[in-house]
């Protein structure tokens, strides 16, 4: 079907505002393409899945994209993902080649995107359709394989990121139990309140965007000393910066595509790699780091290339590939659709409106900053003091009306944002928290019903098969990748050398 | 530029702030005063995707047009609907829609004994789903219902699993089916019918397709998919039976009557209906009005033709028949309901 029979005008018109506010996320240090998602998801209750999408699309390509504004100019990475563009954007800005440098990261981040988009829209329905194949065994290690990934490789331990995943996984079985009609884990105070447990989306937003500001608030909130920059009138861009660098930029967004498949990790670990790589394979490796496009290449191409891959296993299998697409879970259950391997069979018109969507955001995303992006630099100085309050104000009533107004979902926000403060401090990480929270119920459900299918035999984990047993591999090696990392961070730490 | 960003930030929190007392201002009105410049229809199902979310959907968009007024559905469950239903104003602004699990629910003991029908008005009936089914995978070695029970007696060493959803509609099937086993061919056979007790209508598919149930609660209008030519071995299905009285035009399914399928000498049959609940005191008026632009809505050809999409059909008793006709469904069924197996003791596993 044609992009314009499934896309509606107000869907591509929303797509272009949630790029242009994406971008302003991205840009304001301290605000990310998460944060812009969980604020805006309550007000995509009033519309419709497509046009929702089209928001919520186009707010996650541009907040991804609009955090190298600030590592270009200021130093700051505007989004986690960001962080390796600082590496050499800066120092071309300090060379009086900001201009370049911005619009060599915005090029890169349209390549990324829209390999990304080809590997989603080629690959999502193959996997997908062997996953039909999976049954609830499958699926129940397919869950547990996704979080000891994601607490292997978050930052953190490894202790760490397993007890964040399951802490996650508990608190979403509050309320009521299916199979016996019984609530469980409610105080008796709030059985009315807890239901259904805890809701989802005021989590989610409490957890990205109060627990945010708390941060913010706690690190100072007087207008940055930023530095005021001007660009320099010599300082001529060209594409020609690209030649010799197309290996480096499909690699990147390759890695960045990769590394969004894997579930949780996220758009800093993706620029981390790919970096890495293009200082490997680079001519000059010792000019890196010092104001070279190529730098800036290879991170802005792989964040970019994250928004594909990260929405791989989401639509395939109804797992999220980081801690934005876990968001983009709340946009599909506030419209009651199921996110699954039978997501894309049953639901052609969206799959495509997906796609669809996501490649006109990418070109959006590209000519709004590439045009516009001396005006775009100056979104760095937006005063934080002015903006939080009003983000404040918008989550409150975001979460209040998100159900018709129901006034515990307030206090469910306020109490997780605290929660993902308090979090940070004790060493329990939010993203394996959030995707234990998201899919703890499935991981429940798929093992009961494992066991209700098996008359109750536990070995069936073991015998279903060989997908079972592969899955078993999986999950024995991210274990033990990560027990071999940390160990090797401890001996490093201790200044003891270690066999590599 | 300072200045600009704090004037666009008023601008935007004062519109944030608008909105928040414009909804204040109208919910602060008397609440005995008629008010049906907004209706919020609460449903007893928290998916957008099942049956009663396009029943209440359908309904609610006739029904705003001959109230003249703006009603929308909200999906938020049965326990929330109900407790939400107890607690509205009596103006109208909130009603309940739902189908026989309401009553059902209570018997089996999945609701409160407060959410019981005489603790509410019961509003019109408006449509009725003729396609409350079961199905097998699409290899079974039996065609019907009652042909699974023949196999269970050829094959002694056997067991039938069920997947339904306890306390409600799905049970109701199950239940008769259990007593009719248990009657025609004694617990030798009964016995060795289980129950797998599940969620959603995704889940119940899901069971079959695993290899983990024989036999799953289904309905025409959401499994019809899985049984059409084309579709993967893997995820094909059968029809082995519906509840209706009669076959549905366009589907050969025997009807659990055809089969032979009786409790307590008498043919099964259910259909499943759809109706309002109100709060127990509503004005006066606004019933009138209610009973009255239900009864202009049923009369639409559209509406009719919308329900078909899905396979359900219009089925209209007014107000003033409704809760006698519900009560005596619900009498008739709570002995199916007193007499049919705990399902603690036959739970698979």
């Amino acid at each position: 079907m044609e992009a314009f029979e499934i896309l509606t005008p107000l869907s591509i018109i929303l797509c272009i505002v949630g790029v242009f506010v994406g971008i302003i996320f991205g840009a304001i240090p301290g605000m990310t393409a998460t944060m812009a998602i969980a604020i805006f998801l309550p007000i995509t209750y009033a519309l419709d899945l497509i046009d929702s999408l089209g928001l919520l699309l186009g707010l996650y390509v541009g907040g991804i994209s609009g955090g190298l504004v600030p590592a270009i100019l200021m130093n700051i990475p505007g989004t986690p993902s960001s962080i390796c563009t600082t590496f050499d954007g800066y120092p071309m800005t300090q060379k009086g080649q900001g201009e370049s440098a911005l619009k060599v990261g915005i090029t890169a981040s349209l390549i990324g995107g829209i390999f990304s988009l080809a590997i989603l829209y080629f690959f999502a329905p193959v996997l997908a359709s062997v996953a039909i194949d999976f049954s609830s065994v499958e699926k129940f290690l397919i869950i547990l394989f996704a979080l000891t990934v994601i607490a292997s490789l978050s930052s953190g331990s490894l202790l760490g990121g397993i007890f964040s995943g399951f802490l996650g996984v508990y608190i979403s079985l509050i309320g009521f139990f299916a199979d016996n009609n019984q609530l469980r884990l409610v105080p008796s105070l709030l059985e009315n309140e807890l239901y259904y447990g805890f809701a989802l989306l005021p989590v989610l937003i409490g957890l990205f965007a109060i627990t945010q500001i708390l941060q913010e608030a706690e690190t100072g909130m007087k207008s940055s000393p930023y530095q005021k920059f001007e660009f320099s009138k010599k300082d001529k861009f060209s594409f020609k910066v690209f030649n010799g660098q197309w290996m480096n930029t499909l690699r990147s967004s390759a890695i960045g595509t990769f590394v969004g498949i894997l579930p949780g990790v996220g758009g800093s670990a993706a620029s981390i790699l790919a970096y890495s790589q293009a200082k490997n394979f680079s001519k000059h490796p010792d000019k890196l780091g010092k104001g070279e496009p190529e730098g800036v290449i290879a991170s802005e191409a792989s964040n970019n290339g994250l928004t594909g891959g990260a929405l791989i296993p989401l639509l395939s299998l109804g797992i999220p590939g980081d801690s934005t697409t876990a968001v983009l879970v709340g946009a599909f259950l506030l419209q009651g659709i199921q996110v699954g391997p039978l997501f894309i069979t049953s639901n052609p018109d969206l799959w495509s409106g997906i796609v669809y969507a996501l490649l006109i955001a990418n070109v959006i995303m590209f000519f709004m900053m590439f045009l516009a992006i001396k005006y775009m630099a100056k979104l760095v100085y937006v005063p934080k003091q002015i903006i939080y309050p009003i983000i404040i104000v918008m989550c409150v009533v975001g979460a209040y009306a998100i159900n018709n107004g129901v006034i515990f979902d307030v206090w469910t926000l306020l109490l997780f944002g605290l929660a993902g403060f308090v979090f940070t401090k004790i060493g329990i990480q939010v993203a394996p928290f959030l995707i234990g929270f998201i899919l703890g119920k499935d991981l429940e459900k798929y093992f009961i019903d494992s066991l209700k299918g098996s008359g109750g035999d536990v070995t069936i984990f073991f015998t279903k098969g060989p997908i079972a047993l592969v899955l078993w591999g999986l999950i024995l090696i991210s274990i033990v990748f990560s027990l071999v990392q940390s160990r090797k961070t401890k001996h490093a730490n201790n200044g003891v050398d270690t066999p590599v | 530029m300072k200045k600009v960003w704090v004037m666009l930030f008023v601008l935007l929190l004062g519109a944030v702030l608008a909105g928040c007392g414009k909804e204040e201002a109208s919910g602060n009105e008397d609440s005995t005063k008629v008010d049906v410049s907004r209706v919020r229809v609460l449903i007893g199902s928290s998916s957008t995707g099942g049956d009663t979310y396009q029943n209440a959907d359908a309904v609610t968009r006739y029904l705003e047009k001959e109230l003249d007024t703006n009603a929308k559905v909200d999906a938020v469950g049965a326990n929330r609907a109900f407790d939400e239903l107890a607690k509205a104003k009596t103006d109208g602004s909130s009603v309940m829609f739902f189908h026989d699990m309401a009553y059902l629910g209570v018997e089996y003991g999945s609701f409160d004994e407060k959410y019981s029908l005489e603790n509410w008005t019961v509003g019109p009936v408006v449509a009725l789903n003729p396609g409350n089914a079961f199905l097998a995978k699409a290899d079974a070695p039996f065609d019907t219902m009652a042909e699974s029970a023949e196999w269970l007696k050829s094959n002694p060493d056997k067991t039938i699993k069920v997947a339904i959803e306890a306390g409600g509609v799905s049970q109701i099937g199950f239940d008769a089916y259990y007593l009719w086993v248990k009657e025609e061919y004694g617990t030798e056979v009964s016995d060795r019918i289980k129950v797998y007790v599940t969620g959603s209508q995704s889940d119940k598919d899901q069971a079959l397709w695993d290899g983990n149930v024989d036999i799953i609660h289904g309905s025409v209008s959401s499994n019809a998919q899985y049984t059409e030519e084309g579709v993967e071995d893997k995820i094909k299905m059968k029809f082995v039976g519906i509840t209706s009285s009669e076959r549905l035009e366009g589907y050969e399914i025997p009807t659990f009557a055809e089969q032979g399928i009786k409790v307590d000498g008498k043919e099964f049959t259910f259909d499943k209906e759809y109706f309002f609940l109100l709060p127990k005191d509503i004005d006066q008026a606004f019933v009138d009005k209610l009973d009255q632009a239900i009864a202009e809505v049923v009369k639409n050809p559209d509406y009719a033709k919308d329900l078909s999409v899905n396979a359900f059909v219009v089925n209209h008793i007014p107000m003033e028949e409704a809760e006698a006709h519900l009560t005596e469904k619900r009498d008739i069924l709570s002995n199916i309901i007193k007499n049919g197996p705990d399902l603690n003791e036959i739970t698979a596993n």
